[in-house]
């Protein structure tokens, strides 16, 4: 599959406020567990060896769920018929609680339903449409109707 | 760089709304010649293929970091989406006709993720004022300090899981306890506060704009730092953002944008030419 290789690892060098490192285990049985310089901009987890400037790999934060395994660890469960799993281990409770919180609401998939969200909200409340204001009351992407639920509905599973 | 092909063909064959899709005219990155492809776009990225009913596809543009430009070319109704660094590339497009360019610019201008990101802060706070009723009065004398919120629980969408979440539940945005953000009372809550925004190069290479200084906290262990590059907006490269103008500056940005290539086109002649010559 092609795909914009440079253009990526340019995005991967914008500053972000979770950078840090992890210790980081791969999808495939056996894989061990190595220490990465994760970083996660926008809804992409990139991740480095220490000190090199490109990264290894990168991973999409989306149709994927984060998963507490223990105090400092935590996984992205992409929903494949897989279910491939990428561990992390932080130093910290707190860290890893950050870093489960982050990656969950840096998916596109996430805010764009938290948006319908408030928006529905917001109309009930106030009886106006929050976007209206915008001018983009109408586009595709934030319509209610969409099929999507307000209620999580949607679960893992597919 | 490897990038996990299994997840990005997932995200594209899942149930996942899609923004916008039809055929476009793709100049080939080997071959110059432009090539129909069916593309189908999901957030911030662009996927490609053959016809609409193929399981394979050919590649994918992550659509952050680029602007998109009309482009002067031979062939009608162009555009291209451009990287503005040295050595980023530049795709070329073709729509059909004149309502499938204007529309692809449209939409594909505002895909990226900070454009959500804006919007979704803008929203939330929206949706606290609501909740607080009209007589409150938010504070605009000072942008940079967020009115006192009294985290209460009566009314709010339930806290934010912890444990098993699953990336596709609109709660509330705030954390619960657990991870590390307890809003108790008199806690200041703001949008740069918020971890949903990601900082964008543009905002990062102007030192002088004021901003929580929570958001440049040296929380973030390792933070690569490197020379922040050309900006994420581009030709939006002057706008200073402020968070509580910053949707509205960014969508107004835009619309003056597509204002502009709207006069462009209304140049043009019938036949999409542009009438450089007077022949009358």
């Amino acid at each position: 599959m092609r795909f914009n290789e440079k253009e990526l690892i340019s995005l991967s060098r914008q500053p972000s406020e979770k950078a840090a490192e992890l210790g980081m285990r791969g999808p495939k049985k056996g894989d061990v567990l190595k220490k990465r310089l994760v970083k996660l901009v926008v809804n992409f987890l990139f991740y480095f060896r220490t000190d090199e400037e490109e990264p290894i790999g990168a991973l999409l934060l989306e149709q994927c769920r984060v998963e507490r395994e223990d105090s400092l660890t935590f996984s992205i469960i992409f929903l494949d018929e897989a279910e491939r799993k990428y561990q992390f281990e932080c130093d910290s409770e707190e860290q890893c609680g950050e870093w489960i919180d982050s990656i969950i609401k840096a998916s596109y998939e996430f805010m764009r339903k938290n948006l319908i969200f408030y928006r529905t909200e917001i109309h009930k409340l106030t009886g106006k449409d929050p976007l209206e204001q915008y001018g983009i009351s109408d586009e595709t992407r934030f319509q209610v109707s969409n099929g999507l639920q307000l209620k999580a509905r949607e679960t893992s599973s597919l | 760089m490897k990038i996990d092909e299994k997840v990005i063909s997932y995200f594209e064959s899942s149930n996942t709304p899609v923004d916008k899709q039809g055929y476009l005219y793709k100049k080939g990155e080997i071959k110059t010649s432009y090539q129909k492809r069916w593309f189908v776009l999901k957030g911030n990225l662009l996927f490609y293929k053959e016809k609409p009913a193929d399981r394979d596809l050919i590649g994918v543009i992550v659509l952050e970091g680029c602007t998109v430009q009309l482009c002067e070319s031979d062939e009608q109704f162009a555009f291209s989406l451009v990287w503005n660094e040295p050595g980023l590339r530049t795709y070329k497009f073709a729509a059909e006709d004149q309502e499938s360019l204007e529309d692809w610019i449209k939409t594909l201008l505002s895909a990226n993720h900070q454009y959500l990101a804006l919007l979704l802060s803008d929203m939330e706070r929206a949706y606290r004022e609501a909740l607080e009723g009209p007589s409150n009065e938010p504070t605009k004398t000072n942008p940079f300090i967020m009115p006192y919120f009294p985290i209460s629980e009566a009314g709010r969408a339930s806290t934010f899981p912890s444990l098993r979440s699953s990336s596709s539940q609109p709660t509330f945005a705030s954390s619960s306890s657990g991870a590390g953000h307890s809003l108790g009372p008199g806690f200041r809550v703001g949008p740069m506060a918020d971890p949903v925004l990601q900082p964008s190069a543009a905002i990062s290479a102007k030192p002088t704009l004021r901003k929580s200084p929570k958001l440049w906290s040296k929380k973030a262990t390792n933070a690569v730092n490197t020379q922040p590059s050309s900006t994420f907006f581009g030709d939006f490269a002057g706008v200073i953002l402020e968070p509580e103008d910053e949707f509205v500056k960014m969508h107004e940005e835009f619309g003056k944008e597509i204002k502009k290539l709207i006069s462009h086109w209304a140049t043009r002649g019938p036949d999409g030419q542009e009438n450089l010559i007077d022949f009358s």
